[in-house]
């Protein structure tokens, strides 16, 4: 059975959820938000934390999973669509971070811009997690932690000298709608509720995990809200063009002139957490498609990774597109699938709670 | 099937290998690429557009490299000129080292946001790069010989270290800061003026100082040397050296001095300052590190620029620049002049500052806007233009109220003249408007444009010592 821990789920959440928080998704926050940024994130952490607080309510009252769930209710066929169209969902949801990665390796860790070529093993590597399973989910949530706590803990006490948090005021600077068209446009970000939502059946609920869990969520919040103080603090008026944020806030370090850029240390730990987390709604994506399709994950993992490596070549000079594509147009589509859908489960048979 | 995986397994990581190491390891071709290390920026000597001067390096085996000057003319943009240069060259220009963005004073004259932007838009120059302003041209900036670095550029980047920002006598600035002060409400900042100064110049001066092989001094006209960087050749707490001693203790490796010390080793590759000061000394042909009369080059960076709009506000003095740097930026401690009249005879005392509380504050009295200077430093006497009996000098670190009272007068004097003039060119180089934006936002539509005209200054300066 593909079985994750509550503790790996903790550290899922606190330390996998911010990873993917921190290249593009500051800008383009800045970009409708600007000082209020704060406000933004924290609309959507208090709708993705309710996702999560309800996937545990449902741990708690059921040991079934989402499909069988569905099955319940409304029979085996329907299941399967639902899996079907949530394979979709998360096979676009992994596209934009994947572009995103892929454009920060290219631009950050190489002095002259690489061949795409150079992009290319990620997808061995999230070949093989997807043929894994949720087990390897766990695995690497484990290892993802004290790599995500060093990391972000050196660059942000490498930018806190240089950050001006006064640039956040004035609170109501910013009008109201604005904010609230920050946080829908900025919503394709937060889809980790949803990928939790997914664990519900393969986790052993025991004593005080929600507590646990949200808990672990906080503690992620609080981390993603701090590292956007600091970026806002740092570049205030000019944050709008920094993207790749977290390889920018560290940099103007004065000792770097003489001992050169020893951020790039704790950058590359973590573009290896980032790694992994892309990898996760790929995993989830192949999930769906093997309980749609009733097959094994060998041959849908690689033709999902096929697939995302060929879209990646084709998209290779379309990220703006795509970020607008997935920002300003599909925005709903996110809220159904991350947010409605999930919600929707508490509506459903739960039957009798298996022993 | 298990075989047929590894098999597959094998194929994929030997796929992968190749393409690894068929790449070179992304690495630069050294034999076709300018590392250029500088970029000046003027406007076009003749018709439209910017002359643009590459300051680039040439690596040498001998470990002291140089650097050439590769200049274009002409170009529309900063952008067209980076273009040309390979066209020009031949030789890929990568900006990655690029440590110094200098503007000539020329470009000041409009927004120099029009050249300065090519650095925001692309991601080939670090924001972390200083920039600068330049007496004259950056051309002739960048050919001047400094005894201190055979590379102009690098010259200047020491002069506008964080060292002597430190110490308040050059306003530093860099990049992404600059475009933070002109994309904030204020659309006011500030950058650091360079000017050179030939040694014969600094030399000829009635009262100017000699110079020192550390070359870490700054000077003014009439005034004290003043130390921009501590860190001497010969140790932290040593006295500067005179070029000619330097050269005397480095050359004479048989003087009654290293006989009497047997553990003292002369290096066996003397620092550049010391050679270039060797050098000097002995008034040989000096090579690279003349200029064209045969004396070296000074760069200063005590005088300070502001900008209202990207566009030239005021240049600041050296005195003035102090103050700003005491008032606004980094600077932790400082040294500076002021003179007493003692039994008739003027007397100049050089203290040294330790600034301990520097704070700003935007506030409203009676409906009316009032900033507030809040600065205290301790104080110690460095030095006096007059023989001092022996208990006067033991009590250096304790100043006479007379004297704490004149120096913060005169800083107080030097910091309203800042405000003063930087208000009536429209700079708000304190950001006051970002103050009022960010703390009384409610107010602030109706004091954005009349702030700086209707704010009342209060500077309350504390000079201490021990007691």
């Amino acid at each position: 059975m593909d079985k994750i821990k509550v503790r790996q789920i903790c550290f899922f959440l606190a330390a996998l959820m911010p990873a993917a928080k921190m290249l593009v998704y500051p800008t383009t926050l800045v970009y409708r938000s600007k000082n209020d940024l704060l406000f933004s994130a924290l609309i959507n952490f208090a709708l993705e934390g309710g996702i999560v607080a309800l996937t545990m309510l449902l741990a708690k009252k059921t040991k079934m999973t989402f499909f069988e769930l569905i099955s319940n209710t409304f029979g085996n066929v329907t299941a399967k669509i639902v899996y079907a169209l949530f394979a979709l969902f998360f096979f676009g949801a992994a596209l934009l971070p994947l572009m995103e990665q892929k454009n920060f390796v290219m631009q950050v860790m190489y002095e002259n811009v690489p061949s795409i070529i150079a992009f290319a093993p990620f997808f061995f590597v999230c070949f093989f997690a997807c043929v894994r399973g949720f087990k390897s989910i766990g695995r690497i949530a484990d290892i993802a932690l004290p790599l995500f706590i060093l990391s972000f803990a050196v660059l942000m006490l490498l930018a806190v000298p240089h950050a001006e948090l006064g640039a956040l005021l004035p609170v109501r600077g910013v009008p109201l709608k604005e904010v609230l068209k920050g946080s829908l446009y900025s919503v394709n970000w937060y889809t980790d509720g949803a990928l939790v939502f997914f664990f519900l059946g393969h986790f052993e609920y025991e004593d005080r995990a929600a507590v646990k869990v949200l808990s672990s969520y906080a503690a992620g919040c609080a981390a993603v809200l701090l590292f956007l103080a600091l970026f806002y603090g740092v570049f205030a008026d000019i944050a709008v063009r920094q993207q790749n944020a977290i390889a920018q806030m560290s940099k103007y370090t004065t000792s770097f002139t003489s001992l050169g850029r020893v951020d790039l240390f704790f950058i590359f730990m973590l573009a290896l957490v980032m790694i992994f987390r892309l990898c996760i709604p790929v995993q989830v994506c192949v999930h769906c498609v093997c309980r749609s399709l009733g097959v094994k994950p060998l041959i849908p993992a690689a033709i999902v990774s096929a697939a995302l490596f060929g879209l990646t070549l084709f998209l290779n000079y379309s990220f703006l597109e795509l970020q607008t594509l997935f920002t300003q147009k599909l925005w709903f589509v996110f809220l159904i699938f991350a947010y409605l859908i999930p919600a929707a489960a508490l509506l459903l048979k739960r039957g009798e709670r298996r022993a | 099937m298990h075989k047929l995986w590894t098999r597959i397994f094998a194929c994929a990581v030997g796929l992968l290998l190749l393409l690894f190491f068929s790449n070179d390891f992304g690495l630069i071709d050294i034999q076709e690429t300018a590392i250029v290390v500088a970029l000046g920026i003027d406007a076009a000597e003749n018709g439209e557009g910017y002359d643009v001067t590459a300051q680039i390096a040439v690596p040498a085996s001998t470990g002291s490299g140089s650097a050439g000057n590769v200049a274009v003319k002409n170009a529309k943009t900063v952008g067209e000129a980076i273009t040309m240069l390979n066209h020009e060259t031949g030789w890929y220009p990568t900006l990655v080292h690029c440590k110094l963005v200098l503007l000539g004073e020329k470009v000041t004259e409009k927004d120099v946001f029009e050249t300065l932007d090519y650095f925001l838009r692309n991601d080939g120059v670090e924001d972390s790069c200083l920039v600068a302003v330049c007496e004259g041209t950056a051309r002739q900036m960048f050919q001047a010989q400094s005894p201190v670095n055979d590379i102009s550029a690098s010259a200047i980047t020491k002069v506008l270290s964080s060292e002597a920002q430190k110490s308040g006598i050059v306003a530093v600035n860099i990049l992404k800061d600059f475009a933070k002060q002109y994309y904030s409400v204020s659309e006011s900042g500030f950058l650091p003026y360079i000017s050179v100064k030939s040694e014969a110049d600094s030399q000829g001066g009635e009262n100017a100082q000699p110079v020192f092989a550390g070359q870490n001094l700054c000077y003014r006209e009439n005034a004290q040397p003043v130390f921009a960087r501590q860190n001497l050749c010969r140790g932290e707490n040593a006295q500067p050296v005179a070029s000619e001693d330097l050269r005397r203790q480095k050359t004479s490796a048989d003087s009654p001095f290293l006989k009497k010390n047997k553990r003292w080793r002369p290096k066996r590759e003397p620092l550049p300052i010391s050679a270039a000061a060797t050098e000097g000394g002995a008034g040989g042909s000096g090579g690279q590190q003349k200029n064209g009369d045969g004396n070296a080059d000074i760069f200063q960076a005590d005088k300070t620029m502001l900008f209202y709009k990207g566009k030239r506000a005021a240049l600041l003095d050296a005195d003035e620049t102090l103050a700003y740097n005491l008032a606004d930026t980094d600077t932790g401690f400082a040294f500076g002049n002021v003179t007493m009249d003692e039994d008739g005879t003027p007397v100049t005392y050089t203290l040294k500052m330790k600034i301990s509380k520097k704070k700003q504050k935007l506030f409203f009295e009676n409906g009316m806007p009032v900033f507030t200077f809040d600065i205290r430093a301790n104080a110690r006497i460095s030095d006096a233009d007059k023989a001092d009996s022996i208990l006067g000098i033991a009590k250096t670190l304790l100043v006479d109220e007379k004297i704490l009272h004149a120096a913060e007068e005169k800083f107080r004097e030097e910091l309203l003249s800042v405000f003063t003039r930087s208000a009536a060119a429209g700079c708000d180089v304190f950001a006051l408007r970002q103050k009022l934006y960010r703390h009384h936002f409610g107010k602030y539509e109706k004091f954005k444009d009349t702030l700086l005209d209707s704010v009342q200054v209060r500077c309350r300066i504390t000079f201490t010592s021990l007691k």
